[in-house]
C-alpha cells in the first residue's frame, strides 16, 4: 500500500499541532505502508513564505516532496476577506477568494497530486481549511482521506467546504465533538472514525533534573504551547495573578513555548522558552498539572501527553473538545470563570487527592484510546474498509457562474453557531 | 464549607465541578452569576445610566416647545421665488415668469420647498416631544436597572443571611461545652475561706435556682475578683496572700446559664480517672439542673477534691482537675 500524506508544512522542527500530528502519523504508518509526504516549502504559517528548498527531502526516514508556494499570504488581505466571509452575507466567489488568500497556494502540488493519483492508494489530507486540502480532495476525491483537525471557528461554516467534507472517502476525526460539529455543518454521512493521535512519551523522565536545571523549587503548573492570545493565554495571564494573590502558597506557573504575547512580570510566572522534547516531558513529570487555556482545539496533543504521564489537566471549559475529553477521560477539570479556575487549581495541587485520581484516570484513558497500536489499527482498518468498498458518487461540482456570484450565503459564523454545542458525553 | 470528596473507584469530573461550584457559591454568598456581572458591567457603560444626562425640567421644556418656533424657518408660497422688496424687480419677474417657465418648471421646486417649510415646523415641534419620550424611556430604563440591582442585592443579602444562619446552626450543633477556667482556680482553696461572704447566696441545697440568680447578679463582682487573681506570674497562693477574697464553695458549681441541657450520664466514668481537661464533653453536676436531687449532695458540692487527685493536674493544665473534682459528686 502506498500512501501520500498531504500537509501544509512538514519538518522535524515544525511544531504546529496539525503538522506534528501529520508527522507522527506518517512515521507510524511508514511501518505498514510506503509513505510519501507532500508539502510546501513554507515554514512560517502566517506568511507561507518559501523557506525550505523545493524537491525531495527525507525527514526521520520519511520521503518528503516539497512544492513552492506561488504567493505568500498577505495577512491584511486575508483578514479583510475573513471578516467578509465570516460576518456578512457573501457569495461563493468571495469564499474562493478567501481560500486562495488563506493559502498556502501551491498549484504545483495540486498538479502533482492530479498527475500521480494512480501512484498512490490513498491521499491523507491534513487540515480541511487550507488550500491544499480543498483543491487536493477535489483532485482525487475517490482516494481522499481527510484528517480535518477542525476547531469550532467560523472557517468550519464556509460553504465551499461542504462538498469537500461530503466528498472525501473517509474522515479521521480527532474527537467526538469535532465529528458532531462537522457532520452538522456539512451533512456528511460517509465513513469516519474518531482517531486522534498518540504521543512519543519517553519511558523515563527525570523531574528532579528539570527542577535543578531551571531552578524551580516550588510546586508548579505548566503550560506548553504557543504563548498566544488565540491559545487563551491572555485570559490565563489575567487569571493567574489573581489566583496567586488568593493562594500565596499555591502553584507557580511555568510557560514553555514561543512567545507571541506579553507575559506578565510576576514572581510566580516563569517563561522558559522553547525546550527540547526531553525537557518538555521532564517538565510535565515535575508539574502538578497541565493548564490548557485554549478555547479552540480539535485535539490537544499536549493534554494527551500529560494524561499519558499521569498528570491531570485543567482545561478551558469553553472548548467543547477539551471539556468533553476531561469529562470522558476523568482526567482533568475545566473552568469557565476565574473562581472555577482558582478553585480547580487549588484542588489539583499535588498535595490533594483529586489530582492523583484524575491523573490515574487520564493515563487509563490515554492507554485505551490514544496508544499508538490503537491509532495505527484504526487507520489500517479504515484503509482496508475503503479498499473493499467502492467509492461513492464523487464530489459535487462548483456552482455555475451566476450562482457563484450570488450573495446568498449566510455568515460562516452563524452556520457554526447553529451547529450542536457542548461536549459529547453520551 | 463542604470539602470535595472523591472516591478512587468513581471519579466523576462533572460531580467534582459541581462541588467546586458549590464551594464558590458558599464562599461568595451566591449573589451574582458571571452572566449577571457581565450584564451589569456592560450596562454601566451605557450613557443613560448617568443621571446628569437627564433633564429634570422636561415638562416645562415641553410646554415651551408647544409654542411656535422662533428660529428662522421660512414661509414658502407660489410667489416666494419671485418676490423682492423692489417693486420694479418684482414686476419684471412677474412679467418674465412665463419666459422662465420655458426653460424649466419651477413648480416642483416651489412645492418641495413649501413642504420642507412645513416639515421644519413640525420637526421643531416634534423635537421636544421626542426628547420628552426619550428621556422618559431613559428614566424608566434607569429605574428598572436600579430595581434589578436592588433586587440582586436583596437576594445576595438574603442568601448570605441564610448562609450565616446555617453556619450558626451547624456551629451550635457541634459546640462543645468546656468549664470556664475560673473553676480551676477556685478549687484548691478550700477551708474556711470557702464560706459564703456576707450578702452572697448561701450554697444550700435546694436553692439551685436562687443560687443561679445570685450568681448572675454577682457575676460581675466575681469576674472582677478573678481578673485580679489572674495576674501573670501570680499563683493562687499569692492571690490568697494578697488578701483577695477566696471564692465561695458554690462557685465551684457550673453556672446554669452555661450548662448543657442534659446532664452527662457518664459523669462517673469521667470521675473515675478520665482526663477531663481533654474531654470534649463535660458532664454537669445534676444539682445545678435538678434542684430536687441537689439536697443529696450539698457537702461534696462544696468540698474540693482530694489533693492527691487535684494537685498534679493543676500543675499540668492549670486547673483541669477541678472539673473532675466537680464531677466526683
Amino acid at each position: 500500500m502506498k500512501l501520500a500524506i498531504v500537509v501544509q508544512r512538514y519538518g522535524a522542527d515544525i511544531s504546529g499541532g496539525a503538522e506534528l500530528h501529520a508527522r507522527y502519523i506518517a512515521e507510524r504508518l511508514a511501518k505498514h505502508a510506503d509513505v510519501e509526504v507532500l508539502t510546501t516549502c513554507a515554514r512560517d504559517y502566517i506568511t507561507w513564505k518559501n523557506e525550505l528548498p523545493a524537491g525531495e527531502d527525507t525527514v526521520n526516514g520519511i520521503r518528503v516532496r516539497r512544492f513552492p508556494v506561488s504567493r505568500p499570504r498577505r495577512p491584511d488581505d486575508f483578514g479583510r476577506r475573513s471578516a467578509r466571509v465570516f460576518e456578512h452575507r457573501h457569495s461563493v466567489r468571495e469564499e474562493l477568494g478567501w481560500l486562495t488568500s488563506e493559502g498556502p497556494t501551491s498549484p504545483a502540488m495540486i498538479r502533482y497530486i492530479r498527475r500521480q493519483r494512480l501512484a498512490f492508494d490513498f491521499f491523507v489530507f491534513f487540515s480541511f481549511r487550507y488550500y491544499h486540502a480543498w483543491h487536493g480532495i477535489r483532485a482525487v476525491p475517490d482516494k481522499a482521506v481527510l484528517v480535518p483537525t477542525a476547531e469550532r471557528d467560523p472557517a468550519a461554516g464556509v460553504s465551499i467546504f461542504g462538498p469537500v467534507l461530503r466528498g472525501a472517502r473517509a474522515l479521521m476525526y480527532n474527537s467526538l465533538e469535532e465529528r458532531a460539529m462537522l457532520d452538522a455543518v456539512s451533512g456528511r454521512r460517509g465513513p469516519g472514525v474518531v482517531v486522534g493521535v498518540g504521543s512519543d512519551v519517553p519511558p523515563r523522565t527525570d523531574p528532579q533534573r528539570f527542577r535543578r536545571k531551571y531552578r524551580l523549587r516550588r510546586p508548579f503548573s505548566v503550560y506548553i504551547g504557543r504563548i498566544d492570545e488565540n491559545k487563551g493565554c491572555r485570559e490565563l495571564f489575567d487569571y493567574f495573578p489573581r489566583y496567586a494573590a488568593r493562594y500565596p502558597r499555591g502553584l507557580d506557573l511555568v510557560l514553555i513555548g514561543s512567545r507571541h504575547l506579553e507575559i506578565p512580570d510576576h514572581p510566580r510566572v516563569r517563561h522558559l522558552g522553547y525546550l527540547p522534547d526531553q525537557d518538555k516531558y521532564d517538565a510535565l513529570a515535575a508539574a502538578d498539572l497541565l493548564i490548557m487555556p485554549s478555547p479552540f482545539e480539535s485535539l490537544s496533543m499536549v493534554a494527551l501527553e500529560a494524561w499519558a504521564m499521569g498528570k491531570p489537566v485543567l482545561a478551558n471549559g469553553r472548548c467543547d473538545v477539551l471539556r468533553g475529553q476531561c469529562v470522558r477521560s476523568r482526567g482533568g477539570l475545566y473552568y469557565e470563570t476565574f473562581d472555577e479556575f482558582a478553585e480547580a487549581m487549588y484542588m489539583l495541587e499535588g498535595s490533594g487527592p483529586v489530582g492523583a485520581f484524575l491523573g490515574r484516570s487520564g493515563r487509563d484513558f490515554y492507554r485505551r484510546h490514544y496508544a499508538w497500536p490503537v491509532i495505527e489499527r484504526k487507520y489500517l482498518d479504515m484503509f482496508q474498509r475503503l479498499s473493499r468498498e467502492p467509492p461513492a458518487g464523487g464530489i459535487e461540482p462548483l456552482p455555475g457562474f451566476f450562482a457563484r456570484h450570488a450573495h446568498n450565503l449566510p455568515p460562516a459564523r452563524d452556520v457554526v453557531d447553529a451547529a450542536p454545542k457542548g461536549p459529547v458525553l453520551g | 464549607m463542604g470539602d470535595v470528596t472523591v472516591r478512587s473507584d468513581s471519579v466523576d469530573v462533572e460531580q467534582i465541578m459541581e462541588q467546586i461550584r458549590a464551594r464558590i457559591r458558599e464562599k461568595r454568598g451566591a449573589d451574582y452569576t458571571e452572566a449577571e456581572l457581565h450584564q451589569l458591567a456592560t450596562t454601566n457603560l451605557r450613557k443613560f445610566l448617568d443621571p446628569k444626562g437627564v433633564r429634570s425640567d422636561l415638562v416645562e421644556h415641553f410646554r415651551k416647545g408647544r409654542k411656535p418656533a422662533e428660529w428662522a424657518n421660512y414661509e414658502f408660497g407660489e410667489t416666494t421665488l419671485y418676490e423682492s422688496h423692489r417693486a420694479f424687480v418684482r414686476t419684471m419677474r412677474k412679467l418674465l415668469r412665463p419666459v422662465l417657465k420655458l426653460f424649466f418648471n419651477p413648480d416642483p421646486i416651489v412645492s418641495a420647498l413649501h413642504i420642507q417649510s412645513q416639515l421644519n415646523t413640525e420637526i421643531l415641534r416634534e423635537s421636544l416631544r421626542y426628547e420628552l419620550v426619550h428621556n422618559l424611556v431613559v428614566e424608566l430604563t434607569r429605574a428598572s436597572i436600579e430595581l434589578q440591582n436592588v433586587k440582586m442585592r436583596v437576594e445576595s443579602l438574603s442568601s448570605r443571611l441564610d448562609f450565616d444562619e446555617r453556619r450558626a446552626r451547624s456551629l451550635e450543633s457541634v459546640v462543645e461545652y468546656r468549664q470556664p477556667p475560673r473553676r480551676r482556680e477556685t478549687a484548691p482553696e478550700p477551708g474556711p475561706q470557702d464560706q459564703p461572704q456576707p450578702g452572697q447566696a448561701a450554697p444550700a441545697a435546694g436553692e439551685g435556682g436562687q443560687q443561679a440568680g445570685a450568681e448572675d447578679r454577682e457575676g460581675g463582682a466575681r469576674r472582677r475578683r478573678r481578673r485580679r487573681r489572674r495576674r501573670p506570674g501570680s499563683t493562687l497562693a499569692e492571690s490568697g496572700a494578697e488578701g483577695q477574697p477566696a471564692p465561695a464553695p458554690h462557685l465551684t458549681q457550673a453556672e446554669p446559664a452555661t450548662a448543657p441541657e442534659e446532664p452527662d450520664t457518664s459523669a462517673s466514668e469521667h470521675s473515675a480517672g478520665a482526663d477531663h481537661a481533654e474531654s470534649p464533653r463535660v458532664a454537669e453536676p445534676p444539682a445545678t439542673h435538678e434542684p430536687a436531687a441537689a439536697p443529696e449532695s450539698p457537702a461534696p458540692d462544696s468540698t474540693p477534691p482530694p489533693p492527691e487527685d487535684d494537685a498534679p493536674r493543676r500543675d499540668d493544665s492549670g486547673g483541669g482537675g477541678q472539673d473532675g473534682g466537680a464531677q466526683n459528686q
